[in-house]
């Protein structure tokens, strides 16, 4: 192919020759995980949903499960982790190591003030009562009626973002190492930046469909 | 990327999209003040979802700034996908719900 047919296919919307997606082969691979690792949480939203709608008893009151306010707090340490997150991504393309850095290390801290707030939670229904299986018989969540499926879907549900956040937050650590080493390109930033938004973007589903609805 | 090139701080769409996403957050906490009907709460909601899920796809993820075919596999992929699967699902949880109930 000719160069400027070349150049015309890679600037086409449709286009892209060689390279579908005109970008390199990590952020291409990176991305179809993504979609595939969205489909899961997919499957388990729409089996949460199934739980619900089938369900005879009736759901609990969120408000009066959870601390709305404190998961509030979680939700907001995830957006402004991600915040930072894409500031490092940045600083790392525009070659401005100490920010990528720094921004780095920030959205480390606000990933463990994440999990930290998320092992309270769990520990917290726990000691309320909650299992796997449902409301421990005389425990107070019992006696609040909260049904089987109710605790089954907070811990599959909470259990497997905590799990992604948990991944994340270890790859972080490794390319704060690596950056900080100068041993990874821009570009290695920028693929622990796509997984990091990604478990933001998973927690904004669960954050509506799980604890607000 | 085109965000570094066209701005003059590369870094304000973050804290623009970060204050947009507080701000749209709050009013999803907010709404189950305003004892709306169910149904509105329920459209509020998840449209608001949709716009938190776009900006961050969009602005932090720089999806808006890559070649349409891959916002399209990504954003329409995963939506087509998940809105088929929801609507075998709804469709067998009220059968199952109707046999509970006999």
């Amino acid at each position: 192919m000719h160069d400027g047919g070349h150049a015309a296919v890679m600037e086409a919307h449709w286009g892209g020759g060689a390279a579908p997606f005109g970008a390199s082969w990590q952020k291409t691979m990176m991305w179809i995980f993504i979609v595939t690792d969205a489909l899961l949480f997919s499957g388990l939203l729409c089996g949460y949903a199934f739980l619900r709608q089938a369900s005879t008893q009736p759901w609990p009151k969120q408000s009066e499960v959870f601390s709305i306010p404190f998961i509030a707090l979680m939700t907001f340490i995830l957006i402004t982790s991600s915040m930072t997150m894409g500031s490092a991504v940045t600083a790392a393309r525009l070659g401005d190591h100490k920010k990528a850095r720094t921004m780095l290390a920030i959205t480390i801290v606000g990933g463990l003030c994440f999990l930290g707030c998320q092992a309270y939670e769990w520990s917290h229904l726990i000691h309320e009562g909650a299992r796997l299986t449902g409301a421990l018989p005389g425990s107070a969540l019992a006696a609040e009626g909260v049904p089987p499926v109710f605790t089954q879907a907070f811990f599959v549900l909470t259990g497997f973002h905590g799990s992604h956040v948990l991944s994340g937050l270890i790859i972080l650590i490794v390319t704060f190492v690596r950056w900080s080493m100068r041993k990874t390109p821009s570009q290695g930033v920028e693929m622990a930046g796509l997984y990091w938004h990604f478990v933001d973007l998973v927690w904004v589903f669960i954050f509506t469909l799980f604890y607000l609805l | 990327m085109s965000d570094t090139q066209a701005g003059t701080n590369p870094y304000r769409i973050y804290w623009v999209t970060w204050a947009i996403l507080l701000a749209i957050t709050v009013a999803m906490l907010a709404a189950e003040e305003f004892h709306m009907p169910r149904w509105f709460l329920l459209v509020f909601l998840v449209v608001f979802m949709m716009v938190k899920a776009t900006m961050i796809a969009g602005n932090f993820m720089h999806l808006r700034y890559e070649k349409r075919n891959l916002a399209v596999m990504v954003g329409l992929g995963i939506l087509a996908t998940s809105l088929i699967l929801y609507g075998f699902v709804s469709r067998e949880s009220v059968h199952v719900l109707q046999q509970t109930i006999r």
